[in-house]
């Protein structure tokens, strides 16, 4: 099969077969899931002890200023090699800009797709 | 909320032991599991006709859980899954005994339940997360902002009161900034991994550079073309987002009873 002589992607990104952590576990399990109102349930205590990685985006000054500091911490001369198709598009502002930049990252995705197209046509 | 939910005792509050139940799945399907459930008990199942719900004893409805049972719930379910189809459960649910599950609900459910196991027949829930990494991101909008890259360079050297509004102005922006890419690339994620799937469910919580908290149900045969999806995004994005792919999973996100549904 031509996945496996493709090599590059193929194992870029493990999927997980089970919930590792307990947060993974939370989501799927306490908020999903059938559920038959009428019965018993057993309460759940000492949840509070875990901590969740995720942190809910709150607009605030708080969060404002955290933002601004991250900014000013960045060291732009190691990160501009990372470089991006939409930074192409570079200066302008406005609504003009701000279009460029989401034609800017279609084209990054959709770039993809088009290779993925010709690599099933290849097949 | 279930973390703040006090313990309940309903009617089986009394009785010396419970039953646990987990899903249900088909009676054939139904196997001795070799892991024990929460608290440690062996699963067994109820069958009903051609419906098993997979159980286990518990002491009596109104012991705590702790995170091993929360972590042994998902389990059962997923060894179920490589046995067949499941209907996962919420965590939590507990009858007084066998005679109630099948009276309480097998029976009055079966057609419904019938049906649900045959819709979720070969099908099979993946999750996936989609995180920027942020110094990448943050630098990303950096350089393609004059304005920010100026408030940047005008704040960059103090913290005192001179430069506060201007500050706030750059965080605000970044913010904005972040918050417009999260959205689209969310779209152009969703856009590129939903046509592998049947149906796609879409955490809207605005979680801090989180690009995308989603739930597909996928055919079992489409598993690996999702997987080469998810490998060409993670390696097309390496430089500015990391992943978590989660599965396959019993169909956590799409099951529903008909009254309960919300």
């Amino acid at each position: 099969m031509a996945i496996a002589t493709q090599g590059t992607a193929s194992n870029y990104l493990q999927r997980a077969p089970s919930p590792s952590g307990l947060a993974d576990v939370i989501d799927l399990i306490l908020d999903k899931g059938l559920v038959i109102d009428a019965y018993v349930r057993i309460a759940v205590i000492g949840i509070e002890l875990i901590t969740i990685d995720a942190r809910i985006v709150i607009a605030s000054v708080d969060t404002y200023l955290r933002f601004a500091e991250a900014v000013n911490r960045l060291d732009l001369t190691q990160t501009e090699a990372a470089g991006l198709a939409e930074l192409r598009d570079g200066g302008g502002n406005g609504d003009g800009k701000a279009k460029g930049m989401v034609e800017g990252a279609k084209d990054a995705f959709s770039g993809e797709g088009n290779r993925e197209k010709e690599r099933a046509k290849g097949r | 909320m279930p973390l703040e939910s006090p313990i309940i005792g309903g009617a089986g509050a009394s009785t010396a032991t419970a039953l646990y139940l987990y899903g249900v799945t088909w009676a054939e399907a139904a196997r001795p599991q070799p892991r024990a459930g929460v608290h440690g008990e062996s699963v067994d199942s109820v069958t009903y006709r051609e419906l098993a719900g997979l159980t286990s004893s518990v002491e009596s409805t109104k012991l705590p859980a702790k995170r091993r049972d929360l972590l042994r719930h998902a389990e059962v379910l997923g060894t179920a899954l490589e046995h067949g189809t499941v209907l996962p459960l919420r965590f939590g649910v507990v009858f007084e005994n066998g005679t109630a599950l099948v009276e309480d609900f097998l029976l009055p459910r079966y057609n419904e339940l019938v049906q649900l196991l045959r819709q979720f027949e070969g099908r099979v829930e993946l999750s996936v997360k989609a995180f920027f990494r942020e110094e990448a991101i943050l630098a990303e909008i950096v350089q393609a902002n004059p304005r920010i890259a100026r408030l940047r360079e005008a704040t960059r050297d103090g913290s005192d009161g001179s430069t506060y509004p201007l500050r706030l102005e750059l965080g605000e922006r970044v913010a904005g900034e972040l918050q417009r890419r999260t959205l689209r690339d969310r779209q152009a994620l969703l856009d590129r991994l939903s046509r592998l799937a049947l149906d796609v469910r879409v955490d809207q919580q605005p979680i801090e550079h989180q690009v995308l908290g989603a739930s597909f149900l996928v055919e079992r045969e489409r598993v690996a073309a999702f997987d080469d999806a998810m490998n060409e995004l993670a390696q097309q994005q390496a430089e500015r987002m990391h992943f978590k792919y989660l599965g396959p999973l019993a169909p956590h996100s799409f099951v529903g009873l008909d009254a309960e549904r919300r």
